[in-house]
C-alpha cells in the first residue's frame, strides 16, 4: 500500500483529498502545517506527499527542502492556490526546490489522481 | 513803512530761498546774491559781488557749462537746464539753472537773474526708480510664474512672459484686453475666486483648470491679490500669479493610483488565494460526486453544471491573481507587431462598415520579452474597448507602433527606474472619451462604466496586470467627447537569441479553427522547438488518416464548431483508430461529446480557454511524460 501525506492548512480541502486517496486505497497520513508534517513524517512510509506552500509555522518551501533531504526519492506535489515571492511564483520556486509536479488551485482532482498514480508508477520503474 | 516792510519781506524770501539766487550783469559779474549763495559757495556776498562768474566757477565750467546759456537769455529768452558744478560745501552736486532776464525801463535787458536748484536728491531717486523698475521688469520675465494685472471683471491690462509661456501663447498674440476668465475650463470659478472671498486680500487656489490657447487643459496653482481704492474700498485692479503644476499633480496622482491598485491588489489577490481553497474542496467533492452519480442522468447532468461554474470561478480568481501581478507568465521572445496583427484581424473580421482603422507602424521588429497570449489579451481588450467607446462602432481606430527612449516612459509614468528603449503601442479612438474622475479609475477592478452584465469590469485590471508583470507602463489620455488614448509601453528586449531548439524535436499538429488565438500559441510553440504543423478544418484531420502519414507525436484540438466539432473528432478518430495524444482545448460548456473525448481517453488533457502559454506548454509536456 502506497502511503501519502497531505500537508494543508484548509481543512476542507485536506478533507476533499483525504476522502477521495483514501477511496483509492491509499494509505493517507495528514498534517496541517509544515512543523507537524515534519514531526509526523514517516521515511519508511510514505511515498509521496501533497503540500500546500502558504501555510502558518513552516511554509511548504521549507517542508519540501526538508523532505527531500530526509528521503531524497519521496515524490512531491506542491499545490497552492496562487501569490508570488518576488519575480517568481511560490509554485516555480517550489518546482526549483524539487518538487515533481505543481498544481494550482483550483485543481481538478482527477488531473491531481492521475499525476499521483503516474509519479508513483514512475518511483516503481526505478 | 510800508515799502520797508515790502523790502524786508523780499529780503527774507530772497534770503532763505532753498535755491542760489543772483543777479548777474552783461559782462557776466554778479551784482546781488542770496543767502543761499552765499552759504553754498562757502564765501561772504562781499566776497562774491563784483566778481565774474568765472571767478567763481572756474573759467572751463563757465565756458562749457553757463556762458552759453547766458547769452541767449541776454537775448531776452527764458533758460531752462540741468547741469552739474562743484561746490564748496557739498562737492559735485546737480542743478536746474533757470536765466531771467531783467530790462530796464527802457526795455533793453541789462542784467539777468539766476535761480540755481540743488536737485541732486531728486535725481538720486529718479535713479533708484528706474534701477528698480528695471530689476522689477528683468524679475518679472524671468520667474516662472505667471503675473497677470486684471480689473475686476477679468479684463487684462498686463501680463507677463511667464503667463504666455504658460498658456501656451506660442503665437505671441497680444492677451491685454482678452479676458482671463475665458483661459478658465470653468468660469464660474474665477467669480467663485474673486467675489467669495472679497474680505481676504490675498487667497490662493491649488488646483485650478486651465485651457490654454492650444485647447489643452492644465492645472494651475492660483494666487490672487485684489488691489483697492483706498477711499472708497473698492477693488480697482486683481493681481494673479500663476503656475502650472499639471505634472506635479500628474505624477502625484499616478502615485496614488499606483499605490491604491496595489492596495486592492493585495486584497484582491488575498481573496482570490482564499477562495481557490475553497473552490479546491468544491471542485474535489464535485468529481467525486459526478463518480457516484454516473447513472443518474439528471444528477450527472447538474453535477456537471456546478463544475462548468466552478470553472468559471476559477478564471475569475485567476483574472484576479494577474491583476494582482501573482500569476506568472511564460515568457518569450516576442515580436510585438505580429501579435498586434492577430488582435487587430480579430476586429476587422467583425466587419463593421462605420469603422476606418489607422495603422502607423514606425516599428515593426521590436521584440518584447512575453508571453504571447497575455499580450493577445492585452491588445485585444484595449482594441473592443475602443471600439466599443464609439457610437454605432463609427469613428477612427488609430493604432501605432514605435520605439521611444526610456527617458519619455520617465517623464509620462514618473517611474524612476527605466529600462533603455521601449515599444510604444498606442490605440486611440474617436468616441465619448472619458471625464478626469472616470479616467483615474478604470485600472481598479470592477470599475466599469459599461451597463450592467455589458462587461466583467475587470478586463483593464488584468490588461493592468498583464503589463506590470512585464515591468511595462499603461498611460492613458482621454478628452470628453473626443475619444481616447491607450499607449502601452512595453521593455525591449535586444537579447533575441533566435528560437529556442529542443534537441529531441517534437512533432505537434495544431489542429483549429481560423482562431487567433490558435495562431499565437501554435507559433509561440514553434519557437519554443517544437515542429508545429498548424492546420484548419478538414484538411488538417486528412493528415492524420493513420495510412500514409507519420503521426504527429501530440494533437491539440480546439473545439470549434465552426470548423470540426468535437463530435465529428471523435468519431473519425474512434473509425480510423488513430492512436495520437490529445490536448483538447475547450470552453466551459458543458456537452455530451467533449464528456465522450475525455472519458473514452482520447483526450488526454483539457484546457479551457483562455489559454496561457504557461498552461499549455506544462499540458505538452504532461503528455509527452505519460
Amino acid at each position: 500500500m502506497k502511503g501519502i501525506m497531505i500537508v494543508e492548512d484548509e481543512t476542507e480541502v485536506r478533507e476533499m483529498l483525504k476522502i477521495a486517496l483514501v477511496k483509492r486505497k491509499y494509505l493517507v497520513l495528514e498534517a496541517t502545517n509544515g512543523k507537524e508534517a515534519l514531526s509526523k513524517f514517516k521515511p519508511s512510509v510514505i511515498d509521496l506527499v501533497i503540500t500546500d506552500i502558504l501555510m502558518p509555522e513552516e511554509d511548504g518551501l521549507k517542508v519540501i527542502m526538508k523532505l527531500k533531504e530526509l528521503k531524497p526519492d519521496i515524490r512531491i506535489i506542491a499545490i497552492s492556490g496562487g501569490g508570488k515571492a518576488g519575480p517568481a511564483n511560490y509554485l516555480n520556486i517550489a518546482k526549483a526546490l524539487g518538487a515533481d509536479e505543481i498544481v494550482s488551485k483550483p485543481f481538478s482532482l482527477k488531473t491531481l489522481l492521475s499525476k499521483i498514480e503516474e509519479l508513483l508508477d514512475s518511483k516503481q520503474n526505478q | 513803512m510800508e515799502k520797508y516792510i515790502d523790502n524786508h519781506l523780499y529780503d527774507h524770501l530772497v534770503n532763505n530761498s532753498r535755491s542760489m539766487l543772483s543777479v548777474i550783469s552783461r559782462n557776466y559779474r554778479y551784482e546781488k546774491v542770496n543767502n543761499t549763495f552765499c552759504r553754498i559757495q562757502n564765501r561772504s556776498s562781499g566776497s562774491i559781488i563784483g566778481k565774474t562768474l568765472s571767478d567763481i566757477w572756474g573759467e572751463e565750467t563757465f565756458h562749457s557749462k553757463i556762458k552759453n546759456n547766458i547769452d541767449i537769455c541776454l537775448k531776452g529768452n527764458i533758460v531752462r537746464y540741468e547741469a552739474d558744478f562743484e561746490v564748496p560745501l557739498y562737492g559735485k552736486r546737480f542743478f536746474e539753472v533757470v536765466f531771467s532776464p531783467l530790462a530796464d525801463d527802457s526795455g533793453e535787458i541789462t542784467h539777468l537773474l539766476a535761480e540755481t536748484i540743488d536737485i541732486t536728491d531728486l535725481k538720486v531717486s529718479q535713479k533708484t526708480i528706474r534701477e528698480m523698475e528695471e530689476e522689477f521688469k528683468r524679475l518679472e520675465t524671468s520667474i516662472p510664474i505667471g503675473l497677470i494685472r486684471c480689473k475686476p471683471d477679468g479684463t487684462i491690462l498686463h501680463y507677463n512672459s511667464s503667463f504666455s509661456k504658460i498658456i501656451e501663447n506660442d503665437e505671441r498674440e497680444n492677451l491685454e484686453g482678452l479676458n482671463l476668465k475665458d483661459f478658465y475650463k470653468e468660469k464660474a470659478l474665477f467669480d467663485l475666486q474673486i467675489f467669495h472671498f472679497e474680505n481676504e486680500k490675498m487667497r490662493t487656489f491649488l488646483r485650478v483648470p486651465l485651457i490654454t490657447c492650444k485647447g489643452k487643459e492644465i492645472w494651475c496653482r492660483i494666487s490672487r491679490y485684489i488691489v483697492t481704492n483706498k477711499d472708497t474700498n473698492l477693488p480697482l485692479y486683481i493681481d494673479f500669479a500663476l503656475e502650472d503644476s499639471s505634472r506635479e499633480i500628474m505624477l502625484e496622482n499616478r502615485l496614488l493610483q499606483a499605490k491604491k491598485l496595489e492596495t486592492i491588489g493585495s486584497l484582491a489577490g488575498g481573496i482570490a488565494h482564499d477562495f481557490n481553497n475553497i473552490l479546491s474542496s468544491v471542485f474535489g467533492y464535485s468529481e467525486m460526486l459526478l463518480d457516484e452519480v454516473k447513472n443518474n442522468q439528471p444528477a450527472a447532468e447538474m453535477t456537471a453544471r456546478i463544475i462548468k461554474a466552478i470553472l468559471k470561478a476559477k478564471d475569475l480568481t485567476n483574472q484576479l491573481l494577474t491583476f494582482s501581478r501573482q500569476v506568472e507568465q511564460e515568457k518569450i521572445p516576442v515580436r510585438v507587431k505580429e501579435i498586434l496583427e492577430e488582435a487587430i484581424g480579430l476586429i476587422e473580421s467583425l466587419r463593421l462598415p462605420e469603422l476606418k482603422i489607422d495603422k502607423i507602424y514606425r516599428e515593426s521588429d521590436a521584440v518584447v520579452y512575453a508571453d504571447p497570449t497575455q499580450l493577445f489579451r492585452v491588445f485585444l481588450n484595449l482594441l473592443t474597448n475602443a471600439v466599443e467607446s464609439m457610437k454605432d462602432s463609427s469613428g477612427t481606430l488609430t493604432v501605432t507602433l514605435d520605439i521611444v527612449n526610456g527617458e519619455i516612459v520617465k517623464k509620462e509614468s514618473g517611474k524612476s527606474i527605466v529600462a533603455d528603449d521601449y515599444i510604444l503601442i498606442s490605440i486611440g479612438d474617436t468616441g465619448t472619451g472619458m471625464e478626469e474622475s472616470v479616467m483615474s479609475r478604470i485600472f481598479e477592478p470592477y470599475f466599469t462604466t459599461k451597463k450592467i452584465g455589458k462587461g466583467s469590469g475587470l478586463g483593464l485590471s488584468v490588461v493592468y496586470g498583464i503589463i506590470s508583470e512585464l515591468d511595462g507602463e499603461i498611460t492613458v489620455k482621454s478628452e470628453k467627447n473626443k475619444g481616447s488614448v491607450f499607449s502601452v509601453y512595453l521593455p525591449v528586449s535586444y537579447e533575441y537569441t533566435k528560437d529556442m531548439t529542443v534537441s529531441d524535436q517534437k512533432r505537434i499538429l495544431y489542429l483549429s479553427g481560423d482562431c487567433h488565438e490558435s495562431r499565437i500559441l501554435s507559433s509561440a510553440l514553434n519557437k519554443r522547438g517544437f515542429i508545429i504543423d498548424y492546420k484548419t478544418g478538414m484538411e488538417g484531420l486528412a493528415k492524420i488518416d493513420g495510412k500514409n502519414n507519420a503521426l504527429p507525436d501530440i494533437l491539440i484540438f480546439t473545439n470549434d464548431p465552426d470548423n470540426i466539432d468535437s463530435d465529428f473528432f471523435y468519431d473519425y478518430i474512434r473509425e480510423k483508430n488513430i492512436n495520437v495524444p490529445v490536448i483538447l482545448i475547450t470552453d466551459y460548456d458543458h456537452d455530451l461529446s467533449k464528456e465522450k473525448l475525455i472519458n473514452s481517453g482520447i483526450a488526454r488533457n483539457v484546457l479551457f480557454k483562455p489559454v496561457s502559454l504557461k498552461e499549455l506548454l506544462s499540458a505538452i509536456q504532461l503528455t509527452l511524460n505519460k
